[in-house]
């Protein structure tokens, strides 16, 4: 262990800088009301889980991580796209995009 | 390494891809035809004939398995071609084939958009397939994705307006939420393993366990990701409202289906062995916490329901918390094949039965915002005598009284917990059955014993559908159940022999 290991960015943080993103991403989707905050919140979990497969497949020297990232990256693609076509769906009928008319099926 | 690809590979995922091409076959007629809406050939019996194909080809699979043991593992051992997979698949083509054939009578379902309904249904059924084989953790998050973004577009595709579309918004955030705390999960354990794939977990898995942190952490996460998806307790929240607001053979398909694959894909975690270690004895304790929180939690809320289909519902939660014990079975003991066999069976009547129980309910909903409670049902012996016993016999199996399948179901399950030791557990669960007989059994007393009501009487539409399918599931509940033990030789068998 060198001197200069303590300044050298390394596998940890990374994983911190994930970890802090993936929460900022769950606060987001369960305290925001507004849809497309809360599908912001989503894909910025799914980026910090991203960025964590990098990390350690380039400190492991392991060449699958950027190959989950595509498939990881195209599902996130299509999850947007049927949040947003839902989400037009629930625009055309209530004229709002927010969760907080949703408290009608408590019975 | 180079991966070498034969035809009897594409033979062995053959259910899958004739699955994906006939799901085609209704869209591209209406494209054909100038985007009118196809014939019912086109668009309802082609499909099916395509899942009867399907179910043929795994058929013929399970044979040559059994006959010369094909390779194991395909793909450059992505897919596994085992048991447990052929199995689920079957599981999965059972419920679509059925839910398919209740749909079109539906008055949920849209009439000018339905070939394209039963191609995002096809294609659920597909990505459910994907999961069961997958051997690879990468492959059982595309498979999740694919059946959960098939399902939140038909459930918002319902022609009622209101509950649906929350219904749907609902599963869309908590099913994402889910997927991406499942992705975190698959990232800790790839950074600490290596590998994304089962086979190779197994080698580290239980080394790992005892040093590495982040590896729990990371199993952690993917048991919280896919018990939001097989509704375990503190997850189970989403589950009253969604199922409440899809239409009832979408429920079923959604209830069984996800259900028995995403179990599958447990099971197949849980056998990694990852909980046999000292380190883990922690997480052992809290799941078994959480399988009597869902069996307890399921049963007593069911109780103050009045609504039929949220009673299902709950009782759908409970369910998973049998099926939990089943898992705790497997990861614990270092022969899995008790576990997962009980497992299976579970699962596998649990799709008869769900199918069964929503058919009947799809008979009630004939308006779009009708809600079916236990007071429609009253004195329905009189006027429906048959149609009362069937409902009888979905109710006393869903509450395991014997000789019903219901009953055998729990009964393994039971006894490979017992064998595992896992005593107090099954004193739990037997006490939560005890308690699902009053819920279970207030809709055939009302049947039986209660005059009906007259401003409760509506216009009873029959509809050939649902009594075929009503009647087959009630037919394999008292078949399977009084034969239950050469059924159950079989799928421990082909367990055994391909697990």
């Amino acid at each position: 262990m060198q001197v200069n290991d303590m300044l050298a960015v390394g596998l940890n943080h990374y994983l911190f800088l994930s970890a802090i993103i993936f929460s900022i991403g769950i606060l987001t989707v369960l305290l925001r009301k507004n849809l497309i905050v809360i599908l912001m919140g989503i894909e910025l979990m799914l980026n910090a889980v991203n960025l964590s497969f990098i990390a350690f497949s380039h400190f492991s020297n392991n060449a699958n991580g950027p190959v989950i990232v595509f498939f990881v990256m195209t599902l996130a693609a299509a999850e947007a796209g049927v949040g947003l076509a839902l989400m037009v769906t629930i625009f055309k009928r209530f004229k709002v995009v927010d969760i907080s008319i949703f408290e009608k099926l408590k019975n | 390494m180079l991966s070498t690809f034969t035809t009897m590979d594409l033979y062995l995922l053959s259910p899958m891809i004739l699955l994906f091409i006939f799901s085609l076959v209704p869209v591209f007629t209406k494209v054909l035809n100038k985007n009118n809406e196809p014939s019912d050939m086109m668009s309802l019996y082609l499909p099916l004939i395509g899942i009867v194909f399907a179910f043929i080809a795994t058929c013929g699979i399970i044979l040559i398995k059994i006959v010369n043991g094909a390779p194991k593992l395909i793909f450059s051992g992505s897919i596994m071609v085992d048991g447990l997979a052929m199995w689920s698949v079957i599981i999965v083509l059972f419920i679509t084939f059925f839910a398919l054939v209740l749909i079109k009578e539906s008055s949920f379902t849209p009439k000018h958009l339905f070939s394209e309904y039963v191609m995002l249904m096809l294609n659920a059924a597909v990505g459910m397939m994907v999961v069961a084989y997958s051997n690879d953790f990468i492959l059982t998050f595309i498979g999740i994705e694919m059946a959960s973004l098939c399902l939140y577009m038909l459930i918002a595709m319902s022609e009622e307006t209101r509950l649906s579309k929350e219904a749907a918004i609902k599963y869309f955030v908590l099913g994402s939420l889910a997927s991406a705390i499942l992705l975190y999960g698959i990232a800790f354990i790839f950074g600490t393993t290596g590998t994304t794939q089962f086979a190779e977990i197994t080698e580290t898995a239980a080394t790992l366990a005892s040093t590495s942190r982040l590896f729990l952490v990371g199993c952690v996460l993917v048991f919280v990701g896919l018990g939001f998806k097989v509704s375990i307790f503190p997850f189970h929240f989403w589950t009253p409202d969604v199922y409440q607001g899809s239409s009832s053979p979408l429920t079923a398909f959604m209830a069984a289906g996800i259900k028995a694959v995403c179990f599958a894909a447990l099971l197949r975690f849980f056998a990694t062995g990852f909980l046999a270690v000292d380190r883990a004895s922690g997480l052992v304790s809290t799941i078994q916490w959480l399988a009597v929180m869902s069996m307890m939690l399921g049963n007593i809320a069911a109780l103050r329901q009045n609504h039929l289909k949220r009673i299902l519902a709950y009782s759908s939660i409970a369910h998973s918390g049998y099926l939990l014990m089943g898992l705790l079975v497997v990861g614990l003991s270092t022969n899995s094949v008790l576990g997962a066999s009980g497992t299976l069976f579970y699962l596998f009547s649990y799709a008869i039965m769900t199918i069964g129980a929503f058919g009947f309910l799809s008979l009630f909903e004939k308006s779009e915002n009708s809600m079916v409670t236990v007071d429609h049902l009253k004195g329905l012996a009189y006027r429906r005598p048959y149609l009362a016993l069937v409902i009888s016999i979905f109710m006393l199996s869903l509450a395991g009284i014997p000789p019903l399948l219901g009953f055998f179901s729990k009964f393994y399950i039971f006894s490979a917990a017992m064998k595992q030791g896992l005593y107090w557990l099954v004193i739990w669960g037997v006490v939560s059955s005890v308690i699902s007989v009053y819920f279970y059994l207030k809709p055939v007393v009302y049947m039986y014993m209660k005059q009906e009501d007259e401003a409760l009487v509506g216009e009873f539409k029959d509809s050939a559908s649902v009594s075929f399918t009503v009647g087959v599931s009630a037919a394999l509940i008292v078949i399977v159940g009084l034969s239950s033990g050469p059924l159950y030789a079989l799928i421990r068998g082909s367990v055994l022999s391909l697990f």
